[in-house]
């Protein structure tokens, strides 16, 4: 994946203007510039010319790689190999000086006098220490090349947050243009709103791979940010190598890629008795490259937040409400993960070749459904995951420019649901007594519904295959293939021997091709990218039966499959108007496959099946500009705009038939709805003398119902009109002031202050205040402080400082003021 | 924008006294005029639809005229313009005073699922919400079935299943045992509606006889409760299901048992007795408002759904037994296949008015039923194609009058109101639909 973008040509002017620690791009970037220059200077007549050869070497003896190799004084110019070799063309005849320089060296020269075809001229250099400044120059290129590319895309950076307290969720809420809705405290269920379209619509991935494949307990509500490299977010339009049918936009998660050896390691804890451990460490054998990379992480909370307000109520044996403020009782989390990786990098074999294991599990309390107002009791939820991985990477694989991936996961997810408490319980997590004295039995046998211990089991295969072709410096090819394979069976413990004999399976087969041809143009001003998605998808139902044959009562296996097939397609542009500042669009036709249910329907819900059902579609559109950063003096800024349509087709909704009604429900999903969205969101970022730090962002949109007329040709009163339960707007803003040299020479200390903003709004189609969300002003205050050794950091946050009423969803509240302290130790290059 | 403010001008003489009524609460005068004619508000209630036209889903909104007004062909109601929103998330459940002073909803899912709240009928789009409420939502779930007991507005009642399940279910106290039944459990709950309090419940499980459970049948919803001209029993109408016992699955199709009611004891609510006719065979449970009626007689007359021989009028004696010699076949009385009555109301003297569809249709009709001579005649009205009364709450009557609220789902309908004695039919006020939307009834 890394290397995918790797390969991606950053603007020319990044070239210059970076100094880069992490070579390979920027290097990359300077030989496509300078082969597309060779390529015009040999079009000049060329009398007499000469190839001259060498190789560079350090002090050590070992290979300098990607070093550029200069003509002085002109555009001809190369770069190193991995065995450090180069090799420059078409070198006049005469008196020259040829100049080595790259961040990780320091710059030689060498004078030579050009006379005959060929010449050897090596190099031997001196290796210099990189420093921490130019890291993060590093890591604002890489962010911008994907940012750049013409996608409305985000990338979020983990490396500055990781070491303070915060969860990766959190992270995500920030940025512009995604509302992350979390039902209560850590661990609890969670949505993610991209620009107005959410649910199924976004899909999630990790380096590529569905989420689904790790399941509930390797999740962005699990893994800690320490463990993520970056986060990337496309909004709408989802470029052709992270397939899946995402109808409204994905969010790829980028584990942590270790550079060198290295080993980090952090806990956390604070308010609700919240403990957050991570670990990370890689290490590579510098001769035969053997590579071991792991991780790990563990997260609790009790979750015992105070909750209050007009949600919060007892309910007395009359029927009357008594409000009280009252700690969550049923809320605990638990979530443990580590993943481990072994094999060998940058060899010639292979730039990777790793096999992982990653297993994690985790324990969750449920308070409460949709609503907070009823409290539940011993409702819990636990999953696990092993998941063995192989990956393998390779660039230049038999032709120069061809790089192959692939990825193959083989996984088994296990989940329990277990609810039997068959009382009610008030908010003070005692048993709510009715007029008799007695208690109360729960309405639906337990807490959430009819008593249950669902034992639910997935096998899931994916397998990922990529290839990027760069037949010319200017052309690409990318060509991506995944497929994605998932059995289910479920047990509910609670039924019996017989009745779990004819509790049916589904297996889910998915595969998606994807071709995407990347162009550049006008000196690397323009990029553009077009790409096609073809997916298909197979079901098969397997329902057992029983049938009466020749009398007697015999049980027989119903088979049943469903096959869908659907291509989408959509292009991103970029262009450079000036150095800095790029317009950026990009469209799709974005599709979602119906999933089991609403083509098999759900015989306990009695809905009935649908072999007819059609994908839904989403028209996506993105128009941005994205600048800087710019420059003037101490001061530095960045901006992004963009505005974005998505027009949603054939949403599968369900037909409701009041006759059938609730119990015998007999009517399918069909493809009936409409929606639009049409919004508009901006980022700004200041930094003043690199320790000032600035950030504003805000994402308002309006997501509308977008069915015009009824049948009868009359105009529905929704039409046009903002659908409920959506956060329309939202604001966040965050400063950043270090302090250099505090209490001790070369330690850092610096404070934050974060502010979130969310306009209230309806949750149902009733305008009526009873059913409207509270305006939120949400501030958070940390400090961390940096030790003169860099390997020790301490951070300190307060999140919501004033203790202010927070919700995401309706009437469920989220944490108060909470208080969290982490350490973090970090050793690198030993 | 226009239409709107036209239609406020036009309507100007109506609210602006209503305005002046709303500054002069605290001292209880006489409301002045409009005064309703006849003493009485007529409330019209409509739902919104949530994703689909005619769901019901996107909430209740009702707004109330004098019983001239809703009598005149002439006077236009947008419940959807100049309503009030009921707080419930979905349909609400609704149910009036005996007066039409007063209106009683219980939210129906949602935050405030189980709510049960009070509002005072000013008239217009002016409703005031009474500042108690008591939630039943332990008892009988966020999505509550209740009805009003013919009592003088003092008593509602709640009714719900849970947890249906085998007697030899794993978990359950005897895992090993042979199979026997299916059963759940059952809340009776009563509601002083005057109080607002609960004022008792009792939870049992209710078996049939040994022969239909090892078949496994099971009730699966109580529904629509009335009160017996003793006042000494209740009689809950029931949804009856079967299971597989080999499987533990639903079967949606299956020879159906008599209908089947459940008599309480009154007002101790225990004693659960199961009767069985052998006139009808559908369940009894109606669907968001009465089902079954006491009448003039001493008697109690329920209508089947889901009736394997198309819906009956059943008739259950003071003796609270279902009179078996009565056979009222609205098949045969209307001449059709496969009627379904959606939703009825006894209007007095035998006379009862029922809303039904016929041969699996959602097309709806109303026809007058006469229970003592057992006939059923459909009511001459104009029965749009898209005319469906599936959710249909609230027949109203009121003296000799039965209103009904006429409209297809998105399409303009009329109030109808019909002499229960003559028959006559009266079209009254036009009611202003939207797309999507269907009025659910007249409280």
């Amino acid at each position: 994946m890394l290397v995918y973008y790797l390969l991606r040509q950053a603007p020319l002017w990044t070239v210059f203007k970076c100094k880069p620690m992490f070579l390979k791009h920027p290097l990359r970037n300077i030989l496509f510039f300078v082969l597309l220059q060779t390529f015009a200077f040999a079009q000049a007549p060329a009398p007499r010319t000469a190839v001259v050869k060498g190789r560079v070497k350090d002090e050590k003896g070992m290979a300098v790689s990607y070093a550029t190799v200069r003509l002085n004084n002109t555009n001809l110019a190369t770069f190193t190999e991995s065995d450090g070799t180069y090799e420059l063309k078409n070198i006049p005849h005469g008196h020259h000086e040829i100049q080595v320089t790259s961040v990780e060296i320091k710059a030689r020269s060498q004078k030579i006098h050009v006379h005959k075809p060929h010449h050897d001229l090596h190099f031997s250099v001196t290796r210099e220490v990189r420093d921490l400044n130019e890291v993060q120059v590093v890591q604002k290129t890489e962010k911008k090349e994907i940012e750049t590319q013409g996608f409305a895309a985000n990338v979020i950076e983990t490396k500055a947050v990781a070491t303070r307290n915060v969860q990766t969720n959190e992270l995500l809420n920030r940025t512009v243009g995604i509302r992350v809705r979390q039902n209560g405290g850590l661990g609890s269920a969670v949505n993610y709103n991209l620009n107005g379209m959410s649910g199924g619509s976004v899909r999630i991935f990790i380096e590529g791979i569905p989420i689904s494949t790790y399941g509930a307990s390797f999740s962005l509500n699990s893994i800690p940010p320490a463990n993520i490299e970056r986060i990337e977010v496309y909004k709408g339009v989802i470029p052709a190598h992270l397939a899946d049918d995402a109808l409204g936009g994905a969010i790829n998660v980028i584990l942590k890629k270790g550079l060198s050896n290295n080993l980090s390691a952090s806990v956390s804890y604070g308010s609700f008795n919240t403990l957050q451990a991570s670990v990370s460490g890689m290490y590579r054998n510098a001769s035969n490259g053997f590579t071991v990379k792991a991780s790990g992480f563990h997260n609790y909370s009790d979750n015992d937040y105070e909750v209050w307000g007009k949600f919060v109520r007892n309910i007395l044996p009359n029927g009357r409400y008594d409000y009280v403020r009252a700690r969550r009782f049923n809320d605990a989390y638990r979530s443990t993960g580590g993943q481990l990786e072994a094999g060998f990098t940058d060899v010639k074999w292979a730039d990777q070749f790793l096999i992982g294991y990653n297993g994690s599990g985790d324990y969750n309390e449920i308070q409460h459904g949709t609503y907070m107002s009823i409290p539940y009791m011993g409702r819990f939820s636990e999953s696990g995951a092993h998941v063995l991985s192989l990956n393998y990477k390779k660039k230049d694989l038999l032709v120069k420019g061809l790089e192959l991936t692939f990825s193959g996961m083989s996984s088994r997810r296990k989940e329990v649901v277990t609810d039997t408490v068959r009382w009610n319980y008030n908010w003070f997590g005692e048993q709510s007594l009715g007029l008799s004295g007695l208690p109360i039995l729960r309405p639906a046998g337990a807490q959430q519904g009819a008593p249950t211990i669902n034992h639910i089991r997935r096998n899931v295969s994916t397998a990922r295959a990529g290839i990027n072709y760069d037949f010319h410096p200017n052309h690409r090819l990318v060509l991506n293939h995944i497929l994605y394979r998932i059995d289910r069976d479920e047990q509910d413990f609670m039924r019996s021997a017989t009745e779990r004999e004819f509790i049916g399976t589904r297996d889910l087969t998915k595969h998606i091709t994807s071709a995407a041809y990347e162009l550049k143009a006008f000196e690397s001003k323009f990029k553009g990218n077009v790409f096609a998605k073809y997916y298909q998808q197979k079901i098969e139902r397997l329902d057992p039966k029983l049938v009466t044959i020749n009398g007697e009562q015999t049980r027989i296996e119903e088979r049943a499959s469903s096959s869908k097939n659907t291509l989408g397609h959509g292009a991103a542009l970029s262009y450079a108007v000036i150095q800095n500042l790029f317009i950026l669009a990009s469209a799709e036709k974005a599709v979602r496959l119906p999933s089991e249910g609403e083509v098999f329907g759900s015989p306990g819900e009695n809905i009935v099946e649908n072999f007819g059902i059609r994908p839904e579609v989403s028209n996506n559109l993105n128009v941005g500009l994205r600048g800087g950063p710019f420059t003037v003096g101490r001061h530095k800024f960045s901006f992004s705009a963009a505005g974005f349509i998505r027009d949603t087709r054939d949403k599968i909704v369900r037909r409701v038939n009041p006759r059938l009604n609730d119990a015998v429900q007999t009517d399918p999903f069909e493809n009936l709805g409409k929606t639009k969205s049409i919004g508009f969101e901006a980022e700004a970022n200041y930094i003043f003398a690199n320790n000032l730090n600035l950030g504003l962002n805000f994402s308002k949109f309006n997501s509308v119902f977008n069915m015009r007329y009824d049948p009868n040709g009359r105009e529905y009163d929704y039409y046009n009109k903002q659908l409920p339960n959506e956060p329309f707007f939202t604001i966040n803003a965050n400063a950043q002031y270090g302090v250099k040299n505090l209490f001790v020479k070369d330690a850092l200390l610096n404070i934050y202050y974060g502010f979130g903003f969310v306009e209230r709004f309806y949750t149902t189609w009733l305008d009526i205040e009873d059913f409207r969300t509270p305006r939120q002003y949400i501030q958070d205050i940390g400090v961390s402080y940096v030790l003169p050794n860099k390997k020790w950091v301490i951070s300190a946050d307060l999140k919501n400082a004033f203790d202010k009423q927070a919700y995401d969803n309706f009437a469920v509240q989220k944490p108060g003021r909470a208080f969290y302290l982490k350490l973090n130790y970090t050793i690198n290059h030993y | 924008m226009k239409r709107q403010l036209l239609k406020f001008l036009l309507c100007g003489a109506f609210f602006v006294p209503l305005t002046f009524m709303g500054c002069s609460d605290d001292d209880n005068k006489e409301t002045p005029a409009p005064e309703p004619a006849e003493e009485r508000w007529i409330t019209v209630a409509g739902a919104l639809m949530g994703t689909e036209p005619g769901d019901g889903n996107g909430g209740t909104v009702v707004y109330s005229v004098s019983t001239a007004d809703a009598k005149n062909p002439d006077k236009s109601i947008s419940v959807y313009d100049d309503g009030f929103a009921v707080k419930s998330n979905r349909t609400a459940r609704l149910q009036s005073s005996e007066d039409g002073n007063t209106l009683f909803n219980i939210a129906y899912t949602g935050d405030n699922g189980g709510e049960f709240s009070r509002y005072k009928v000013n008239g217009g789009g002016s409703f005031t919400q009474e500042d108690v409420t008591v939630n039943i939502s332990q008892y009988a779930s966020t999505s509550p079935r209740w009805v009003k007991l013919f009592d003088g507005d003092k008593t509602g009642i709640a009714v719900n299943v849970a947890n249906i399940a085998a007697n030899n279910a794993s978990t359950g106290t005897t895992p090993n045992d042979a199979f026997k039944y299916f059963r759940g459990t059952a809340t009776v709950l009563a509601l002083n509606l005057q109080d607002v309090l609960i004022s008792g419940y009792k939870q049992y499980q209710i078996p049939l006889t040994a022969e239909e459970e090892l078949l496994g049948h099971a009730i699966f919803r109580l529904d629509a409760p009335v009160l017996n001209k003793a006042q000494n029993k209740l009689i809950i109408g029931t949804w009856m299901q079967k299971r597989n016992p080999a499987t533990g699955l639903t079967e949606s199709s299956f020879t159906r048992l008599g209908s089947k009611a459940v008599i309480v004891d009154y007002p101790s609510l225990e004693n659960p007795k199961v009767i069985t006719s052998t006139v009808g065979f559908g369940d009894n449970s109606g669907y968001r408002s009465f089902n079954s009626f006491l009448a003039t007689d001493g008697n109690i007359y329920q209508a089947t759904q889901r009736d394997s021989k198309g819906s009956h009028i059943l008739k259950i004696n003071q003796s609270n037994e279902y009179d078996n010699s009565y056979v009222f076949s609205l098949d045969a009385a209307l001449g059709v296949k496969d009627v379904y009555v959606d939703c009825w109301r006894y209007a007095g003297e035998g006379i009862a008015y029922a809303l039904y569809t016929h041969d699996g249709t959602n097309q709806g009709y109303v026809a007058r039923l006469d229970l003592n001579a057992k006939t059923a005649t459909k009511v001459d009205l104009p029965y749009d194609a898209d005319l469906d009364f599936g959710q249909y709450q609230g027949i109203l009557v009121s003296g000799d009058e039965v209103f009904i609220a006429v409209t297809p789902v998105g399409k303009d309908g009329n109030i109808y109101v019909i002499n229960r004695k003559t028959g006559a039919v009266t079209k009254g006020a036009k009611l202003v639909n939207k797309a999507g939307n269907h009025y659910i009834g007249i409280f």
